[in-house]
């Protein structure tokens, strides 16, 4: 008897403890949708880093003050109403108080509509923003999407195609770098208005070049006087390493980037893949002139695992007198100001220049960037639609820009007077007249991995320049046919 | 009237369960929130992933059905069996390295020196740290010119670069995972420690000597813990994804490229950098990678098959042959 009363007793039990769980189950909201499974620290900080300037002197324009940026965006509806959220990466201090200003401008033009900014971050934000959509609830109404990937998420259903609103609106991409445009368009429709770009330059360090008996205000412009350059530059120490290097085409770049300064096309502009042209074969054979100069591939890998982030970095250490980057490497530089030590043992702080990228054919360098996009099935479309209009305008652009050192998507922003004011600035502008995208195949986005995979056999001797590449071409020819 | 009272009785009767029968019912009761658990949490997913496994999904649109073509593509892909290559070496080099490692260490513990304790304590420290945190701190000590090749210098020797080394990378994890060999220790002690001491006593009354005892009475003794720790040794290195992760990403270094010369492009990294589209033609390329989890399913439950049956020969249970 009392046995079974303890029996029901604990069937009572139980049953509770089940009822309880299944009613946390249900009722439970599930925050985030899985994300990567490593930690974000494993992710690379997206092209475009992080460095707050040193105390910029821009001041930004009062709010409702003069406009810097010459020209205006596209009409606004102050109409629409509603509450969006904003999903964004820039958590450093100066980009996510850049985005808040450019946030505080939009809701100033729309004072109907209220944005909230959420961080991701960025190893997590795309993953979490595709298992929303997938999930069809819990997507932000407004996301910044890597361009380059835009038509793939096209591809994939994952963005709102805007096409029909930037045609009402009378958007037609003219606002903005040509390529920044051709990068969000997905048979012919756009998938996201182009918000930040960048643009690879050469980072020349000049006490280097005085050291070396070269005149520290002339940095080399074609291929042929990188290598005369770098004979000077070259520094070996006593058991024949070396303490320091001219350059090098692998270190902060890639063997593509400087193939478009040898008139690489990697995929014609009917989307077929063309990586084993003379000059492709050519622009490998360069690159690994450079690796067996600085003895060999393995030997490579050890000088580039000695660095870390800035200012532990090639360049700021000055090991390495040239480098490849980005323009926003520049707030860098300012932030951490470097110093050297002379030949005399003193310490001076190291002074630099920035040109184009060394050519054989053509000025030519490549961008990466970022885009506003309206996840499919958002809630407030209408709503999102006008904010991202807002922040894509010059005034807009012109604060972020001012703020993060970074290059606008929008022309006119990029050529306020403000940011002209310094001619370093002037001449990323130049530079944005001799860059692109890169290449997009829609039947195989990722036919880059088939270079990649081969160059290290090219770098280590397995395989010859030109077999190297027809393999490659063939296999994206193969995988095209899937 | 009396009919209905009967009626009742037989009704409730009914409802009286039998005490075993009540018993099954409170044990399943007990056991439910594991079992809905493993339905709604594995067991679906699974059975989700063996269909997607014959479709072109990629999350946001509909399932495409392909048939074969996700398994057929498998066979001719070289990475596939890169990434194979690369996760059988390190199930043959690791398991071996880390099982003999962490006995030794047990019967150094087990003897009872002054200070076991504290060794025994710092055997296990390493483990109460977050993996992720600590695979930073390896790839800081096993840099080029890091702590590890410092002490080298020391003694004269140059060491390799490690994660920077296609032919060194797979050995540095290989160092790096005996640092966590603190679990595999204790298990051992506690083992060891369950030995009866009656059995010592009498091999050496009959003259055993250390050796003759570890050989014949501490192994066959230990063996089926040794099993275990090789089964789930086998499996876990199979699935090794974290480690790869970061250090086949480190610096600037794409996952997809799956480390120096691909030396790092595990298993379980290939699967990922497909899934989630950093090879491959591009996209989530879900169904491609549900393909890859169920062959490594197989793989591994024949390698565990294959050890239940070979365990026969060498395990020695004490209940049996009594």
């Amino acid at each position: 008897m009392k046995a079974s009363t303890y029996g029901r007793w604990w069937q009572f039990v139980a049953l509770l403890t089940l009822l309880s769980l299944v009613l946390a189950a249900c009722g439970a909201d599930t925050g985030q949708p899985g994300g990567s499974p490593a930690a974000s620290g494993a992710a690379t900080t997206p092209a475009g880093g992080e460095g707050s300037p040193a105390a910029s002197g821009a001041a930004t324009t009062p709010a409702g003050g003069e406009q810097g940026a010459a020209g205006n965006g596209p009409k606004l509806n102050k109409d629409v109403s509603g509450e969006i959220t904003f999903w964004h990466f820039w958590g450093s201090p100066v980009r996510r108080n850049a985005i808040r200003r450019v946030i505080a401008i939009c809701n100033q033009q729309l004072p109907n509509i209220k944005v909230s900014e959420t961080f991701k971050p960025f190893g997590d934000i795309w993953t979490a923003n595709i298992a929303a959509v997938a999930a069809g609830s819990g997507m932000p109404d407004v996301i910044v999407e890597d361009r380059p990937q835009l038509p793939q998420r096209a591809r994939d259903q994952v963005d709102e195609n805007l096409q029909e609103l930037a045609a009402r609106d009378g958007i037609d991409g003219s606002a903005f770098w040509p390529f920044t445009w051709k990068q969000t368009l997905y048979e012919g429709n756009t998938y996201g208005i182009p918000y930040e770009t960048d643009v690879r330059v050469l980072f020349w360090n000049k006490n280097a070049f005085k050291e070396a008996g070269l005149d520290p205000e002339k940095p080399p412009t074609t291929w042929e006087e990188v290598e005369q350059y770098a004979d000077k530059l070259d520094k070996k120490k006593e058991d024949g390493s070396y303490e320091r290097i001219a350059f090098h085409p692998l270190i902060k770049a890639g063997t593509d980037t400087f193939g478009y300064t040898n008139g690489v096309n990697w995929i014609s502009d009917d989307s077929k893949p063309q990586l084993n042209t003379p000059e492709a074969v050519e622009t490998v054979e360069w690159v690994k002139k450079w690796v067996d100069r600085y003895s060999g591939w393995s030997e490579l890998q050890k000088f580039r695992g000695s660095f870390a982030a800035p200012p532990q970095d090639e360049f700021m250490s000055g090991r390495v007198a040239m480098v490849t980057d980005i323009n926003g490497y520049t707030s860098q530089l300012d932030f951490y100001r470097p110093r050297l030590t002379n030949a005399e043992g003193k310490q001076e702080e190291l002074s630099w220049g920035v040109s184009f990228l060394p050519y054989s054919k053509e000025r030519s360098s490549t961008s990466g960037g970022f885009a506003l996009s309206i996840p499919r099935g958002a809630p407030n479309k209408d709503a999102a639609w006008e904010f991202i209009k807002c922040a894509t305008s010059p005034e807009a652009q012109a604060s972020w820009a001012r703020d993060t050192y970074a290059m606008p998507a929008n022309q006119a922003a990029a050529k306020d007077p403000v940011l002209l004011s310094d001619p370093r600035w002037q001449f990323f502008v130049e530079a944005m007249n001799h860059t692109s995208g890169g290449n997009y195949l829609p039947q195989y986005p990722n036919w880059k991995e088939q270079l990649e995979q081969r160059y290290e056999k090219i770098w280590t001797g397995e395989l010859e320049a030109k077999a190297a590449l027809d393999e490659a071409q063939q296999a994206v020819e193969a995988q095209m046919k899937k | 009237m009396a009919q209905a009272i009967q009626q009742q009785d037989v009704a409730r009767r009914k409802w009286i369960l039998r005490p075993a029968t009540r018993e099954a019912i409170t044990g399943w009761l007990f056991a439910m929130p594991w079992i809905i658990g493993f339905i709604v949490f594995t067991l679906g997913p699974m059975i989700f992933s063996l269909y997607t496994s014959f479709t072109r999904y990629n999350i946001t649109t509909a399932p495409v059905w392909i048939g074969m073509e996700n398994y057929q593509a498998l066979f001719d892909d070289p990475r596939f069996y890169i990434s194979l290559r690369n996760t059988f070496w390190l199930v043959a080099v690791k398991i071996p390295v880390v099982v003999i490692a962490s006995i030794c260490i047990a019967l150094l513990l087990n003897l009872d020196l002054p200070g076991a304790r504290a060794f025994r304590a710092i055997f296990y420290l390493p483990n109460v740290l977050a993996g992720v945190a600590a695979i930073f701190l390896w790839r800081w000590i096993l840099a080029p010119d890091g702590l590890f090749n410092r002490a080298l210098a020391v003694f004269g020797i140059s060491g390799p670069a490690w994660f920077y080394d296609p032919l060194w990378t797979k050995p540095g994890i290989v160092v790096m995972g005996m640092w966590w060999i603190g679990g595999n220790i204790l298990i051992y002690l506690a083992s060891l420690k369950g030995i009866p001491a009656q059995l010592y006593e009498a091999a050496a009354i009959d003259g055993a000597t250390g050796w003759t005892k570890t050989r014949y009475i501490t192994l066959p003794m230990l063996s089926p813990t040794i099993f275990f720790q090789v089964v789930t040794g086998i499996i876990g290195a199979f699935q090794i994804f974290t480690t790869a992760y970061i250090i086949a990403g480190q610096g600037s270094e794409d996952v997809g490229k799956g480390g120096p010369s691909q030396s790092l492009l595990f298993y379980v990294l290939y699967l990922y950098n497909r899934a989630f589209g950093k090879s491959g033609p591009g996209g989530f390329q879900m169904g491609y990678a549900s393909a890859m989890a169920w062959i490594l399913f197989l793989i591994i439950l024949a390698i565990t098959l294959l050890q239940l049956w070979l365990a026969r020969r060498w395990v020695y249970y004490e209940s049996e042959g009594q």
